[in-house]
């Protein structure tokens, strides 16, 4: 901005800037008979628009929700009995081949089955026996082996479970649930 | 009578009967109570959308039904309000 244009002209002394009524209308010209304003009436449009999309999205959920099926998999012979060690854990696939599981044999000579996959953000969880849980190292998520409840860290939900029978000396899966 | 370009929202502009004069008194202060109040409701059915998306992550798809509605009843209402609230044809004195 050039000194003239800007109130002092050459040779004047400098001081306060002079501030006539009005000056920074002219410096800051704004048309609001211009502007593309938005009523209040169309705000109102506007939220009835998004009001609109938020509910398509949650029916949207609803709708996928109640046509996926509640359980995957089907009866599966997954170990022996004296595969695991009492308090060890065993993993494998299930429901699908590219679906990790994990069988624990928990103290008390009992079985529990879990997906492997952490409800957080879907890395591997594994068994630490010797800490009596459940352990997700890429955010330090840890799961009670004896329910699967998320007990520390960011998870929210309980690991899917997969239930269980025992066929003689078989450990058989059965299919697996949320 | 000035020119004024329409709404970008697609407002059925009618510059023979209304002009810009604002609501009349009353209206005015029930438009703003309305548009808070669909706001507010707004933020409940993100809120609503959020527990939809941790129901169907947990695998609870069933119980979303009940949250869908209520979204819907919210969304009716929204309707219902810009449709009782739309502009109406007066004369300009």
């Amino acid at each position: 901005m050039s000194a003239e244009r800007d109130g002092v002209s050459r040779g004047e002394p400098l001081g306060p800037r002079r501030a006539g009524p009005g000056r920074w209308r002219a410096e800051f010209p704004y048309r609001w008979d211009a502007d593309d304003t938005v009523g209040r009436r169309d705000l109102l449009r506007l939220a009835v628009i998004t009001s609109g999309a938020l509910f398509a999205g949650t029916a949207l959920l609803a709708v996928l929700g109640g046509v996926r099926g509640r359980t995957r998999g089907g009866r599966r012979p997954i170990a022996r009995v004296g595969d695991v060690p009492v308090g060890g854990a065993l993993y494998f696939n299930y429901p699908a081949s590219d679906d990790q599981a994990m069988l624990l044999r928990l103290p008390g000579d009992r079985f529990v089955a879990y997906s492997q996959k952490c409800t957080h953000l879907s890395c591997a969880v594994y068994y630490q026996p010797e800490r009596g849980r459940l352990y997700c190292p890429c955010h330090e998520g840890v799961f009670d082996p004896e329910t699967g409840e998320p007990i520390a860290g960011p998870p929210q939900r309980r690991l899917p479970r997969i239930a269980l029978a025992r066929d003689g000396d078989t450990i058989v899966a059965l299919e697996e649930a949320p | 009578m000035s020119e004024r370009r329409p709404s970008v929202f697609g407002d059925r502009y009618q510059p023979d009967v209304t002009g810009d004069r604002p609501p009349p008194p009353g209206r005015q202060a029930l438009l703003l109570a309305a548009l808070c109040v669909g706001l507010l409701l707004m933020g409940v059915q993100l809120w609503l959308l959020t527990i939809a998306l941790d129901l169907y992550l947990g695998g609870a798809g069933g119980r979303i039904w009940l949250l869908a509605l209520i979204s819907g009843v919210v969304f009716v209402g929204g309707l219902l309000a810009l449709w009782l609230l739309s502009r109406q044809p007066r004369r300009v004195d």
